[in-house]
């Protein structure tokens, strides 16, 4: 399977964007976790202030997926800010679907982000992954990705609403 | 001791700068801040912004040893969890060491929550090192979890040299 474009995800796709993002935590096992909506996906992303961007992966419908998909992949990522070294772009999601992989679709995925990347003038390109996801770790450290929680010792804190409703109650 | 929080203005960026560069010292990391006043006026008051600031600042007559009024920050920024949606990223919270235990840095905090949570956002995530004990304690005290420690998520990086590689498609 040769043929595939790599485009700007735009507002229909977003019923196949959360698809994909449900498999992708799936595969974490986290599936249950997902609480997003398409109504959220489209408000989110395609309104003046877009809190991310999306690529997405296109095949021809001659080579669409077992369950009759066109779009078998994407990214979704947004820019972030370092008071040391400035823009930065971090990657959120990043997926291809299982019976796609192999085929060099990811990546042309990590290029063209990297290409963005570059293009804003971002000096780095973050993300996380997973201890225990091993095929991934490999593939971001062939690209020269370094492991900022084990070389600097970054740990990643999170503080959901209920708590954070407590904190303000607190003050 | 009497103390006001509020947005961060394009003046303040001069008191900004300084205490990111008394963070990063704190950091053991000063050589490291590549970022002057003049990229944060432009990253962080411009129409499309990438970062927000809240300044903590003291009356005249609380001024530091130094004459500073302006005596703690944060800055922010938004993100997107594929899962949950909108959050916020609180990238920087600093007190200059002359202020703490005055409930400055809780305050800092809050006001970073309540921005988050008018936004629509359901998480504040932010890092922390490892060696950092004080801060671990005081953040783990807020109701916050450690991501990385529960979930074995590793922030990783790609810059520099493999991000240009990695753009060029090479491997």
């Amino acid at each position: 399977m040769a043929s595939f474009i790599l485009r700007k995800a735009e507002p229909k796709d977003v019923s196949d964007i959360l698809r994909l993002i449900k498999e992708l935590a799936k595969f974490e096992e986290m599936e249950d976790q997902v609480i997003l909506t398409e109504k959220d996906l489209l408000e989110d992303g395609f309104g003046d202030h877009p809190f991310y961007h999306c690529i997405v992966a296109d095949v021809p419908k001659q080579h669409q997926s077992a369950d009759s998909h066109v779009i078998i992949g994407f990214a979704m990522y947004y820019f972030t800010y370092d008071p040391w070294i400035g823009k930065l772009l971090y990657l959120e999601d990043f997926y291809v679907m299982k019976e796609f992989r192999g085929f060099g679709i990811g990546s042309e995925i990590l290029k063209k982000l990297s290409q963005t990347a570059v293009r804003t003038r971002c000096s780095s390109m973050h993300f996380i992954v997973a201890e225990w996801n091993k095929p991934s770790i490999d593939f971001y450290k062939r690209r020269g990705a370094s492991d900022l929680s084990l070389e600097e010792g970054w740990r990643l804190f999170k503080i959901d609403k209920q708590n954070l409703l407590k904190l303000l109650a607190k003050c | 001791m009497d103390f006001t929080i509020r947005a961060a203005t394009l003046e303040d960026c001069k008191d900004i700068s300084r205490m990111i560069l008394e963070l990063a010292e704190y950091e053991k990391a000063s050589d490291q801040v590549k970022i002057t006043q003049r990229d944060l006026e432009q990253d962080g008051f411009s129409k499309n912004p990438f970062f927000h600031g809240i300044i903590a600042e003291v009356p005249e007559h609380h001024k530091s040893r130094e004459g500073h009024t302006k005596v703690g920050y944060s800055l922010y920024f938004y993100t997107y969890s594929s899962w949950k949606g909108r959050a916020v990223y609180m990238e920087d919270l600093y007190v200059m060491p002359e202020f703490r235990g005055k409930g400055i840095g809780k305050a800092l905090m809050s006001k970073v929550s309540q921005l988050g949570l008018a936004a629509g956002c359901t998480q504040l995530n932010f890092t922390v090192l490892d060696w950092n004990k004080s801060s671990l304690d005081f953040y783990l005290k807020q109701g916050c979890w450690d991501v990385t420690s529960d979930l074995g998520y590793h922030c990783m990086r790609c810059e520099g040299d493999a991000l240009e590689h990695l753009a060029q498609g090479d491997l």
